[in-house]
């Protein structure tokens, strides 16, 4: 090659090497500028992508508060017992395993059976499920030097929600059931890592269900702590990063009284019914009992699907709440409202009387309406209606009234609406107005319904809560304060005051007398309680009839058949002449007010008062 | 035989930068490999070798190289011819041929011996090239392209095609031939797609362009290897402190993802340390290429480095997201004592080429 050309050639050759190298560096910084996009500009996405890769997060379940009684009493506690613990869903053959523990943990036929059941039945959902609690200190030694020989089961300490008193405040207290996972208070933690959660509770992930533990599930359930561990890209757990301890919930201290409550379901026993008492300077409510009732311990860890649908499936419902759900006709014990209407809109005064001969005959169409006693009570002015309890006077009286106002009057005292701050599912009952049993009986009201009403029976229904709501208003004279089971500091307590210009001070005195002479006086309907106690009390008994009957020979046929026999009722308060406490009872199918329920009323009274 | 101690070819810029890499490289591999010295005092073992025939290779005068081309070329394929009878399996590829206790990856011979080659046959043909040329030319390079593409190796073969097309490029191809051809291979690339690739190549590629489609399935290396990348920050993690290395969440990092090691635990400032000695050495090689004796020797080491250079940008854009995942791994730095082997081979070529000077008159 002659000399020029191979100066052509290499400056050829050049100017293509410099394209290419060139070209190779246009390469590098490319890749230096999205490198530089990654570290620098993405590093705070990437970063939190690289810790989730890695970060596993585990809730810890944290202890629920406890719950305790007006006297600092435990009703509620988390007990704490070293128990063997299996994970049902990893044992393949159940009955090869219990056959390999049998020799080192001693298991009773009944623990083998409700194992087996419940292995059967929550296989599925259970991360764990307690073989045998409470272990001995020589079982958990003696499992422990063989615990090799059995993977899926460890001991472990775990708690169990009990109430020493787990029959009579189940209904007021409620229970506890089993969730999945409790990712609404936890969203930082991914939903599938509650699979994995640290368990505290032998029952697992629980929440209120019923009673307390719903209402205030917020206030009694803490905080779930967490912890992190680092985890690989097979899933393994690497080791643990940082553990946050669980809060326990807060302890929730209520206005119940175990000795109150004690009294009303000794003294009630085993008939159906509800006793519901509360206290007048605070509106605490001290006793909230319903019977029949049922175990909150069984059901709170874990009952069996069998157990759990006898008891649906009872005919006389356990799990009803009759204190806040019973829906009874109020009976002669709705007579001092009507009193009260009666006098505010003066329709009759306390000098006004009328002869009972028995029996109310309705004008306009003749219907005869009977009081309880054949022949009546004779002369009887308002004191005497009230301590006699005359059928008669009130239906007159209530002949008398409007019924839109007198509804809005019984309305004003607490009826047909939730009265109780924080009951769990309080049934607002009923008042019944015309436009009601248009729409709903498509028929129009008569005057017989309002004079039926005067004496409690008809349409008109209440709960066992309403009517101690209004005993307690009748005690302060209309100056009660809002019922609640649970003395919150910061919960304001609200005053509700009833008062009308047509009842004055007088009024109450007056009424106040009435009534403690239903109970003290040789006249009154509820007489024969009167020697149960050493204080003096007022109150208002009832019987609030199932079925509507013309004479007492015709009743004692209904008696007959026990689930229609009249319902017993009494309102009642004291120590007069300062009440402090009032009560209300109910005793479903006990017939005679008085003589049945009042002894329930007084013995609850009675443990409230002498304490 | 009485002459004075001969002259020592040796280039200390390449030579140190090289060395300084691959020093460099043992400790990426030892905290990549989860600290297993057995990977890593097997990489020195090459190292040293590779550093010792890289010298070797450096002495003898270029001609040498010239005159057994040729030869050069026949074995490598026959080499490559061996392992597609008898070669292992692994992973469903035959890329391996084993000689006693080393086995060694057949295809990276020929990316020495196919631009030397070329180099030889273009070097002292006239101005601009004929087209019989080319198209010998071409032939052999696809030949080459098509018997690794078969194993099968798209990145390995790829960068052979490169090889030869880079000597091609540098000897004075013309700019229509190369224009008429861009536009023949857009028309021919559905073909391409359909016929040539595997499936398991097309799905590298569809995932390329989609990787949010599958996160846990074949893109998840690529998002691994950003997340690893982007977490490292300025400073990086921490020698050993990578938990995307160090907790398997990334993968093959003694290979291909090595430099998502060196980002996530370097930080941007490695990066840009690790990029710059590459840098240096382009500059190097560009220079001898530009300073080398004759047009054999510059188009032998423009061949060579700016395979080199490909090899280097292919595996950084792809583990940085910039191309589809490609199995190549990081020059001087990923495990592999072929690959090691191949490049000190190769810079001992370049150094020999570049560092011998015109004959002078005995």
């Amino acid at each position: 090659m002659i000399f020029e050309e191979r100066q052509v050639e290499k400056n050829n050759f050049s100017i293509r090497a410099t394209l290419l190298f060139g070209l190779t560096i246009l390469g590098l910084i490319a890749v230096l500028l999205q490198v530089f996009s990654l570290q620098i500009s993405g590093y705070t996405d990437y970063q939190l992508a690289a810790l989730n890769n890695k970060n596993y997060a585990v809730p810890v379940q944290s202890l629920r508060g406890e719950i305790f009684d007006r006297n600092g009493k435990v009703l509620i506690k988390n007990e704490p017992t070293f128990d063997l613990i299996t994970r049902p869903n990893l044992i393949d053959d159940i009955d090869s395993f219990l056959e390999k523990i049998q020799p080192v943990i001693f298991l009773s036929e009944n623990e083998i059976s409700k194992y087996k059941k419940l292995q059967k039945e929550k296989a599925f959902v259970n991360k764990e499920l307690v073989l045998k609690k409470d272990l001995s200190a020589e079982e958990i030694a003696r499992f422990n030097v063989r615990s090799f020989n059995f993977q899926n089961a460890f001991i472990a300490q775990r708690y169990r929600r009990i109430s020493d008193y787990p029959e009579i405040f189940s209904h007021v207290l409620g229970y506890t059931s089993r969730i999945e996972n409790d990712f609404k208070s936890m969203p930082e933690i991914p939903r599938s890592h509650w699979k994995d959660i640290e368990l505290m509770y032998a029952h697992g992930l629980i929440q209120g269900q019923t009673g307390l533990e719903q209402i205030y599930d917020d206030h009694l359930s803490g905080q779930h702590g967490q912890r992190v561990y680092e985890m690989n890209a097979r899933g393994q757990f690497v080791q643990p990063l940082s553990f946050t301890q669980p809060v326990k919930g807060l302890d929730l201290y209520t206005n119940l009284d175990i000795d109150a409550q004690k009294s009303a379901a000794k003294f009630l026993g085993n008939r159906k019914g509800a006793v519901v008492a509360i206290d007048l300077e605070s509106g605490g409510i001290n006793v909230l009992y319903s019977s029949p009732t049922y175990s909150i311990n069984e059901l709170s860890n874990g009952m069996s699907e069998n157990s759990f649908q006898s008891l649906l499936n009872d005919a006389d419902k356990p799990f009803f709440n009759r204190a806040l759900q019973g829906r009874y006709p109020p009976a002669s014990t709705i007579k001092p409202a009507i009193g009260m209407y009666g006098l505010s809109n003066n329709i009759v005064n306390w000098d006004f009387e009328m002869k009972d001969p028995g029996f109310f005959t309705l004008p306009e169409t003749g219907r005869v309406f009977r009081g309880w006693r054949k022949g009546g009570h004779g002369k009887v002015n308002l004191h005497k209606a009230f301590l006699v309890s005359s059928n008669t006077y009130f239906f007159s009286l209530a002949y008398q009234a409007d019924i839109e106002e007198l509804s809005n009057h019984l309305s004003s005292l607490g009826f047909g609406q939730k009265v109780c701050l924080d009951c769990f599912e309080e049934d607002p009952a009923f008042v019944p107005t015309p436009e009601w049993k248009y729409s709903v009986m498509n028929a129009g009201w008569v005057k017989g319904d309002t004079v039926n009403m005067g004496i409690g029976q008809g349409y008109l229904v209440t709960t066992p809560m309403q009517l101690a709501n209004y005993a307690a208003l009748l005690a302060t004279k209309g100056l009660h304060i809002e019922p609640s089971l649970v003395a919150l500091a910061n919960q304001k307590k609200s005053l509700k005051t009833w008062n009308d210009k047509g009842f004055d001070n007088s009024d109450w005195a007056k009424m106040h007398q009435a009534l403690l002479g239903v109970i003290e006086s040789d006249y009154g309907t509820a007489r024969s309680i009167r020697d149960l106690k050493d204080f003096q009390v007022a109150g208002k008994s009832g019987t609030a009839e199932l079925v509507s009957l013309d004479s007492k020979e015709a009743y004692q046929e209904v008696r007959s058949s026990e689930l229609l026999r009249d319902h017993s009722i009494i309102i009642a308060f004291g120590p007069m002449p300062n009440p402090r406490y009032a009560v209300s009872v109910v005793i479903e199918n006990g017939e005679s007010g008085g003589a049945v329920a009042g002894p329930v009323a007084i013995e609850v009274l009675k443990s409230l008062i002498n304490e | 035989m009485n002459k004075p101690l001969q002259k020592i070819y040796f280039d200390p810029y390449l030579f140190f930068s090289l060395f300084l890499l691959s020093t460099l490289g043992l400790f990426f591999l030892f905290s990549a490999s989860n600290a297993d010295i057995s990977i890593v005092s097997k990489q020195l073992v090459y190292i040293v070798v590779g550093l010792t025939i890289m010298i070797v290779v450096s002495q003898p005068d270029p001609d040498i190289f010239r005159r057994t081309s040729g030869l050069f070329l026949i074995f490598s394929l026959l080499l490559l011819g061996i392992t597609y009878l008898i070669g292992p399996e692994i992973n469903g590829a035959q890329r391996w041929v084993r000689v006693g206790p080393f086995s060694f990856q057949s295809s990276e011979l020929l990316k020495l011996a196919l631009p030397i080659f070329l180099a030889n046959f273009l070097f002292d043909k006239k101005l601009p090239i004929q087209r019989k040329e080319i198209i010998i030319s071409l032939l052999i390079i696809f030949c080459c392209f098509f018997f690794v593409f078969r194993q099968p190796d798209l990145g390995t073969a790829l960068i052979i095609a490169c090889s030869g097309l880079f000597v091609l490029f540098l000897s004075g191809l013309s700019w229509t031939f190369m224009g008429g051809s861009f536009i023949l291979l857009l028309i021919s690339s559905p073909f391409i797609w359909n016929i040539l690739l595997q499936p398991f190549q097309r799905q590298r590629i569809a995932t390329f362009f989609n990787p949010e489609s599958d996160p846990f399935g074949a893109s998840w290396n690529i998002i691994q290897s950003k997340v690893a990348i982007g977490s490292g920050g300025l400073f990086g993690k921490g020698f050993g402190e990578g938990s995307q290395t160090q907790l398997n969440f990334l993968p093959e990092t003694e290979t291909d993802f090595i430099f998502s090691v060196i980002g996530e635990e370097f930080g941007f400032l490695g990066v840009l340390l690790l990029l710059s000695i590459y840098l240096f050495i382009l500059l190097r090689c560009f220079y001898l290429a530009l300073s080398a004796r004759d047009r054999f020797c510059r188009l032998v080491i423009g061949g060579l480095s700016l395979t080199f250079a490909a090899n280097l940008i292919i595996n950084l854009c792809m583990v940085v997201g910039l191309l589809p995942v490609v199995g190549m791994p990081l020059p001087f730095i990923s495990k592999g004592g072929s690959s090691l082997m191949s490049l000190f081979l190769a810079f001992g070529i370049i150094v020999s080429m570049g560092t011998h000077k015109k004959f002078l008159p005995q």
